[in-house]
């Protein structure tokens, strides 16, 4: 069970943090939270990718005297490149959610309600 | 493998310039316009030199690493057309802007115009499944904004739903693609090309569902397009205009990219690996876009949610063309993308100018509109014309060309055919009553409108543009198939050109 869980919790919560977000943001009402939800959504990618390069075993991929990345020819160091699609998947989150507050706030300067609703009865 | 690095222009200009036109700004606030102009115009310039001048297929390598080490961009047949087409219409779209917007923040417009562009040239141009999603996000997050630009409040609620649309869109691609990575540890375009068939089939396809669900958004797929008809209403005429011309271009590219040549498998039709044929996927979406898009289309009273839902329907018919499989249908695909993105952006364009004059969207007010203004009344008339495919203009050609695909193709791809003549006509009802409403005469006399030369340059160069490719299809049926063939055959259209070393798995 110990082994089970250090091998995929990781992978286990962020699809299970994808399937939060998704739900968050395709039922919820107020902007808001959906926009929460997007953000959650992009944790569990980005989490996903950092699953996926990791293993219990594994050693930081920088090249010592103390740390050797490969033992008999097999690589234990952990893929550093997820890591940093993951910084730039980060960056890129950081602009869609500052992109999506402003619009947010413009819209509950103009409309007075961050109801997605009654937004949609205003336009009528 | 030709090494072509100036063409990193394409997409290191227009960046540089949109960063620092801000410093432009502090000078004055028109100039900021001048110098998105010339900055596109020079994009223009260059894309088109390197595809008269024949300087493709090559490839922009980066610090000396060559593929599949470190990034690199390909210009091949495809970039090279989809380039000029994207900064041609950027072009024309910026003159139109130099007269369209006045108010609101200028500087900022122009930045985000500019990064709009480079970003979808990047799309194009990219050989790296991530960069791919970068270029992508740059397109998004400045097409969110621009939607969000006007002085209507209803362009928040679009650009908001697109925003949300489309981050999910894009997540669920950059998922995809980790899976990708997990099993080939490659990002390079044609590396997991060829190596595609290494990976386990069954993740494989999970991969391939979760990418095509991500850039269907981009393509106006149903069902990921419900972003469309708010986001095209919502915005300000050009945006809508540089939505449709530029941004569907891109992400109908970078779809079949992914769907024709990543997972493609050659052969006489191009059908895909793993445990699902995406091609087929794609081609049952693209129908639904087109019967609902039209359908949509007819009931709509404001004519700017006509042209978005026609917009979406169009989308679907280029899909169709391409998911057919072989080198006609993808011709007649890419044909039908270039028909699209000029008529559809030079319809918003004069609705631009017809709104600006106090003229409104809806239907009734296009009544009497021959008597105000010949020029406007004409170019419409031929945009139409196209949309629905006319004979003699581009239209005609490109659904021709997805017709005769169909029947090469045979089975039960049979029913495209009539999917074909379902749109056109539907679309010949509804464009025509418009241009019947323009032509009749209205009980009260107005004045003339008088359109400015800015808003003038543009959509006469698109109305000739369409009647040119209706009497000569050459002009772009040359490139178009070039482009065709490189989709189609994968190892020696894309693969081989960008490694020359590598082998089939």
């Amino acid at each position: 069970m110990q082994e089970f869980l250090q091998n995929y919790v990781y992978l286990i919560g962020s699809m299970s943090l994808i399937g939060i977000g998704l739900y968050i943001t395709l039922t919820d009402e107020n902007i808001f939270k959906i926009i929460v939800g997007l953000n959650i959504i992009e944790s569990g990618t980005n989490l996903f990718m950092v699953a996926i390069a990791w293993h219990p075993k594994a050693v930081m991929p920088i090249y010592t005297l103390t740390n050797k990345l490969s033992i008999n020819g097999k690589v234990i160091a952990a893929d550093p490149l997820p890591q940093s699609l993951v910084l730039t998947a980060i960056v890129i989150g950081l602009g869609t959610t500052a992109l999506a507050l402003t619009i947010g706030i413009k819209i509950f300067e103009k409309y007075g309600t961050l109801d997605v609703r009654k937004i949609k009865e205003a336009e009528k | 493998m030709n090494i072509f690095n100036n063409a990193a222009l394409l997409i290191g200009v227009p960046l540089l310039f949109a960063f620092s036109i801000p410093l432009f700004g502090l000078i004055s606030k028109q100039l900021t316009k001048w110098v998105t102009l010339f900055t596109i115009g020079f994009n223009a310039t260059f894309s088109l030199y390197i595809l008269l001048a024949h300087k493709y297929p090559s490839v922009v390598v980066m610090g000396n690493w060559l593929p599949p080490f470190g990034e690199n961009l390909y210009v091949g047949p495809v970039a090279a057309l989809l380039v000029s087409l994207i900064s041609v219409m950027g072009l024309l779209i910026a003159i139109y802007n130099l007269w369209a917007v006045k108010r609101g923040d200028v500087t900022r417009f122009s930045v985000l115009f500019l990064m709009f562009t480079a970003g979808a040239s990047g799309m194009v141009l990219t050989g790296d499944i991530f960069n791919l999603f970068i270029f992508m996000e740059i397109t998004g997050i400045s097409s969110y904004a621009l939607a969000a630009y006007g002085p209507e409040r209803r362009a928040l609620g679009g650009a908001f739903k697109f925003l949300v649309v489309s981050s999910i869109g894009s997540t669920l691609y950059l998922l995809g693609v980790t899976l990708i990575y997990t099993q080939l540890g490659t990002l390079n375009i044609a590396e997991i090309a060829a190596r595609i068939n290494q990976t386990t089939p069954g993740l494989l396809t999970f991969a391939g569902v979760l990418i095509v669900s991500g850039l269907a958004v981009e393509a106006e797929l149903f069902p990921f397009n419900g972003w469309v008809p708010d986001t095209y209403t919502g915005a300000v005429n050009g945006v809508s205009a540089a939505l449709s011309g530029i941004g569907a271009v891109s992400g109908v590219y970078a779809l079949f990219r992914i769907a024709m040549t990543v997972f493609g498998k050659d052969g006489m039709y191009v059908s895909t690996y793993g445990k699902l044929d995406l091609m087929a996927v794609i081609a049952i979406l693209a129908t639904a876009t087109v019967v609902i898009g039209e359908l949509s289309a007819l009931t709509q009273k404001n004519v700017k949610k006509m042209l978005a839902y026609s917009s979406m329907a169009q989308m679907g018919l280029v899909a169709v063309g391409f998911s057919i499989g072989n080198e006609l249908g993808v011709y007649g695909g890419i044909f039908q993308l270039i028909n699209h993105s000029i008529a559809k952006a030079m319809l918003f364009l004069i609705l631009g100018v017809l709104v600006a004059s106090g003229i409104g969207e809806n239907l009734d007010d296009f009544r009497g509109l021959w008597k105000r203004s010949p020029f406007l009344s004409l170019a419409f008339s031929v945009g139409a014309f196209s949309m629905l495919g006319f004979p003699l203009f581009g239209g005609f050609w490109s659904k021709f060309a997805i017709v005769g695909a169909s029947i090469q193709r045979g089975g039960w791809y049979d029913f495209i055919i009539g999917l074909v003549l379902f749109a056109s006509a539907v679309e010949a009802f509804y464009y025509l009553r418009i241009v019947s409403y323009m032509f009749s005469s209205s009980e009260v006399e107005h004045p003339k409108i008088r359109v400015s030369l800015a808003p003038a340059i543009p959509i006469f160069t698109l109305a000739v543009s369409i009647v040119a490719i209706g009497v000569l299809p050459q002009l772009v049926g040359v490139f178009s198939s070039q482009a065709a063939s490189e989709f189609v055959h994968k190892m020696s259209g894309y693969v081989l050109n960008v490694i020359p070393t590598i082998t089939a798995h």
